[in-house]
């Protein structure tokens, strides 16, 4: 009886414990859904990236991936591909800042988001008006602070991660769509 | 009995991968940033100007993250470069070190030693992020930076407001001063006398890209001995603009004394500066920002005395600096400026000339 009761309490905390992992992907296909439209339909995969042009992404963009993967998930409406959602991170200071770019066909960035900030300093850009900045930005932007992004205030270390993480991304959309376009 | 390990074995698996999904691994981190001045002053009829040149600050922070809600900081300062036991010579500080529970966007809390949210520089002032080569008189004077301390704070973000709510060690009454205001009734968290605590608040506003514009209070009723306080106000205001190769930064504040049941004399201190750069690095074509800049700063930490007289021209500072800063990155600055700094009474004016270089990572 004992030994049951401790289980049962070690179940509990265990699933307390990792209980943000569900929200993340819960309040990811919110926002997706919010901006697609509910008429949407998401097809969720882990993609692996070539290790070849995530090495060459890194190089030019002086920002390693978190992963050797992204989260994408395909947008349908009908039988019309809309775009993609992509979920990565980078690290702020010490902690990952997961982010969603949501891409049309063509690579151009049509919303940004903050799905999780876990620093106690920095969260403004989590802020609607400055991730709206990069909305119509593409792989000719240049993702440059004073130049096509602003700077925040008491915020310098998370602009600069989550600029050179959402330019990581613009430039493996062509691989993410050839990956996954026709599956 | 077998049927819950399965169960366990299962949901520990499932845990895993939703584990995995979570994105977090717990990891320590180190930080710094460190600055070198080259200093010189000619004060009006003086026959040899004074020069140094100084490693004014050297900081490691270091921090530990056991899960994504609970979090070590800390920020370990030495000063000037060596320490021999007295502050003229060199100071070690540890300026913070605390438990952070980061709950979530909108809450969490902070114990352990911590900052005061009052301005812009007490809580920001790594070398980068400031134009001149020494930090603000402002911020030495009407806020005294580093302003640090044993407590407790909660702090969090609603939409476009961040906001920090501190409560710590008071300010020793017996140290304020008409010449450095609550500078040295700092008590730097060293066996701090909690007869009366200090409470503080700020709140921000980030709406609008490129601006932070905020506001702090705090109160302290500063314990000098037996039945003997004074009650301490600091109201400050601060605005920055950084966007469109503009810099703008305004703040100012002021500290209300009442001390008069102990026949403190003086009521209130005063200060505000300005900076005003523009920033040439995407006009010239150059990696990095090439910022000439202008600031304008007054203060006076006895503008208002009982009695009134001289008292409140003598330590009435006016100000200017012109300035060139160069980051050839956000992390690193070179900077250099020159300007005069006037005292209202004797009309002295000291002519400065700083060099500096600073990095932050």
């Amino acid at each position: 009886m004992k030994i049951n009761i401790i289980l049962l309490l070690l179940l509990f905390f265990v699933n307390i414990q990792y209980l943000p992992a569900g929200e993340i992907r819960d309040k990811t296909e919110a926002v997706v859904n919010t901006f697609a439209g509910h008429e949407a339909t998401l097809r969720f995969q882990k993609l692996l990236i070539n290790p070849k042009q995530k090495k060459d992404i890194e190089i030019q963009v002086r920002q390693r991936f978190f992963k050797n993967f992204v989260y994408v998930w395909k947008i349908n409406v009908g039988d019309s591909l809309k775009g993609y959602a992509v979920l990565d991170n980078v690290y702020g200071k010490s902690m990952p800042i997961t982010f969603l770019v949501i891409f049309d066909t063509t690579g151009k960035i049509m919303t940004t988001e903050i799905i999780k900030y876990r620093e106690a300093y920095g969260g403004q850009i989590a802020n609607k008006n400055w991730l709206n900045q990069f909305s119509g930005m593409g792989e000719e932007s240049a993702f440059k602070k004073g130049v096509d992004i602003d700077a925040i205030s008491g915020a310098t270390i998370s602009v600069n991660a989550i600029t050179k993480g959402i330019k990581k991304l613009v430039l493996l959309f062509s691989y993410i769509h050839e990956s996954i376009k026709s599956s | 009995m077998q049927k819950y390990i399965l169960f366990l074995i299962f949901v520990l698996t499932s845990s895993a991968l939703k584990a995995q999904d979570d994105f977090f691994e717990p990891k320590s981190t180190l930080g710094g940033y460190g600055e070198l001045h080259y200093n010189v002053s000619k004060t009006d009829g003086a026959t040899e100007s004074s020069k140094t040149l100084d490693f004014h600050r050297f900081i490691i922070f270091f921090s530990h993250a056991w899960t994504e809600k609970w979090s070590f900081k800390s920020e370990l300062e030495l000063e000037h470069n060596f320490v021999s036991g007295s502050e003229e010579s060199g100071e070690l500080e540890l300026e913070q070190a605390y438990i952070n529970y980061h709950h979530n966007d909108a809450f969490g809390f902070q114990v352990g030693i911590i900052l005061p949210s009052a301005g812009f520089t007490n809580e920001y002032h790594e070398p980068p992020l400031f134009l001149s080569v020494e930090r603000p008189d402002y911020a030495k004077y009407i806020i005294p930076t580093t302003w640090f301390g044993n407590g407790a704070a909660i702090y969090g973000r609603l939409d476009d407001f961040s906001y920090k709510m501190v409560v710590m060690e008071g300010l020793d009454g017996s140290e304020i001063s008409a010449t450095k205001g609550i500078r040295s009734a700092r008590l730097k968290g060293y066996q701090a006398n909690a007869q009366e605590l200090l409470y503080n608040g700020r709140v921000n506003y980030n709406g609008i890209n490129g601006l932070v514009v905020g506001g702090s209070f705090s109160y302290n009723d500063a314990y000098a001995g037996l039945d003997s306080t004074i009650s301490t106000t600091l109201v400050e205001i601060h605005a920055k603009y950084d966007a469109n190769n503009v810099i703008a930064v305004i703040e100012y504040g002021n500290i209300l004394y009442d001390g008069k049941r102990m026949g403190f004399p003086i009521e209130k201190a005063t200060g505000y500066y300005f900076d005003l750069g523009y920033d040439l690095g995407s006009s010239l074509k150059i990696e990095g920002r090439l910022i000439p800049w202008f600031r304008y700063t007054e203060y006076n930490t006895a503008a208002s005395v009982v009695g009134g007289g001289s008292g409140e021209k003598a330590n009435h500072y006016k100000k200017w600096l012109l300035g060139l800063s160069f980051k050839p990155m956000d992390e690193i600055i070179f900077k250099l400026d020159y300007g005069a700094k006037k005292n209202e009474l004797s009309d002295k004016k000291d002519i400065l000339f700083n060099l500096g270089a600073g990095y932050m990572f």
